[in-house]
C-alpha cells in the first residue's frame, strides 16, 4: 500500500524534468536522416547558447517610438576594420587542428560580437559568422544572400589565408523595426 | 443564475485565444519548416552531382536564392540571412560557428549539414523577427 503513493510523484517528477529539454530551445541538436541514396543531412539548431536566458524576462510594453529609420547606422569600413584585426591577431601564426579550430571559431564569434556590441548602435541585431577551414588544396565556395531592407541592413565580411588554413567571418547588422 | 453566468464567463477566459495562438503561429521561427525548404533546395540543386569546380558556384547561387524565395513564400514577418558553404571532401577539415545578438524570444536559426560522396554542403539560415 505505501509503496503506491511514492510511486506517483515519482513519475510526475520525471515527466516534469523532460518537459523543458523538449520545449523552448529545442536542444535536442541533431536529427539525422538517413536515406538510400549516398548523400546525409544533420539538421542543427540554437546549438550550445553561448549566452542564454534561463528565465525568460517578461515583456514590457514599451510605449510607441514612431521613429521610421535608425539614428546610428553601422559602418562598414569599422566592421571590417573589427573582423580584420581579430581574425589576424588570432589566425595568421596559427596552424590548422580540428579540436583547436572547433574552439577557436567559437572564441572569435564571442570576441567579435563583443566588439560589434561596443560600437553601441542601438536598434540592431547581429550574425556573426566565422568559418576556419583547412587547405589541402581543396575546391570551396561560400555565398549568402539576404532578404531584408537594403537601406538600412549590412554585412562585412574578411577573409584571410595562411600556409596551413583560412579563415572568413562575416558580420551582418540587421535594423530592428 | 449569477453563479451560472460567472462559471460561463470563466470557460470563456480559459479557452486560448485564436487571435493570439494565430500571433504566435505567425511570429516563431519553425525550424522544422527551414530544414525541409533547405533540404529540398539543396538535393534539387545538386541532387547525385559529385564536385566540378566550374559549377560550384552555380550551385550554391541556386541553393541560396531557392532557399530564400521559399521562405519569402512561408509570409512571415521575417528578415533571412541564408548562407551556403560548399567544399570538395579531401580529408580537409572545415570549422563553422556563429553567434547572434538578438531576441531569443522571436528570432532563430537552422544549419544543415549535407553531404554525398565528393563534398559537403552546409547550408545556414537565420531568420530575424521585424
Amino acid at each position: 500500500m505505501s509503496a503506491l503513493p511514492k510511486d506517483k510523484p515519482q513519475r510526475k517528477e520525471k515527466r516534469m524534468g523532460k518537459a523543458p529539454s523538449e520545449g523552448g530551445h529545442g536542444h535536442k541538436a541533431k536529427d539525422v536522416t538517413s536515406r538510400p541514396k549516398d548523400s546525409i543531412s544533420t539538421v542543427s539548431y540554437m546549438d550550445e547558447l553561448g549566452h542564454h536566458d534561463d528565465n525568460p524576462r517578461m515583456a514590457v510594453a514599451m510605449e510607441n517610438t514612431y521613429r521610421m529609420g535608425p539614428d546610428k547606422r553601422f559602418s562598414v569600413p569599422a566592421l571590417t576594420a573589427i573582423l580584420k584585426d581579430v581574425l589576424t591577431s588570432y589566425l595568421q601564426e596559427e596552424k590548422y587542428e580540428a579540436e583547436w579550430a572547433r574552439q577557436m571559431t567559437k572564441t572569435l564569434c564571442e570576441v567579435i560580437r563583443a566588439r560589434v556590441k561596443e560600437l553601441g548602435i542601438p536598434r540592431y541585431k547581429t550574425v556573426i559568422l566565422v568559418h576556419i577551414g583547412q587547405l589541402t588544396g581543396q575546391g570551396m565556395q561560400i555565398s549568402s544572400r539576404c532578404l531584408w531592407d537594403a537601406a538600412n541592413d549590412t554585412f562585412a565580411s574578411y577573409s584571410l589565408k595562411n600556409s596551413s588554413l583560412f579563415g572568413v567571418a562575416n558580420v551582418f547588422c540587421v535594423y530592428f523595426e | 443564475m449569477g453563479k451560472q453566468i460567472r462559471r460561463w464567463l470563466a470557460q470563456i477566459v480559459t479557452l486560448p485565444n485564436p487571435t493570439v495562438l494565430f500571433f504566435l503561429a505567425k511570429t516563431a521561427f519553425a525550424v522544422e519548416e527551414v530544414s525541409k525548404i533547405i533540404k529540398e533546395s539543396v538535393e534539387s540543386a545538386i541532387g547525385g552531382n559529385a564536385y566540378q569546380h566550374s559549377r560550384v558556384h552555380q550551385w550554391t547561387t541556386t541553393v541560396v536564392e531557392q532557399c530564400l524565395s521559399q521562405l519569402s513564400k512561408l509570409g512571415k514577418p521575417f528578415k533571412y540571412i541564408v548562407t551556403c558553404v560548399i567544399m570538395q571532401k579531401n580529408g580537409a577539415g572545415l570549422q563553422t560557428s556563429s553567434a547572434c545578438f538578438w531576441d531569443n524570444t522571436t528570432d532563430g536559426s537552422c544549419a544543415v549539414r549535407w553531404e554525398n560522396k565528393s563534398m559537403y554542403c552546409i547550408v545556414s539560415v537565420y531568420g530575424l523577427a521585424i
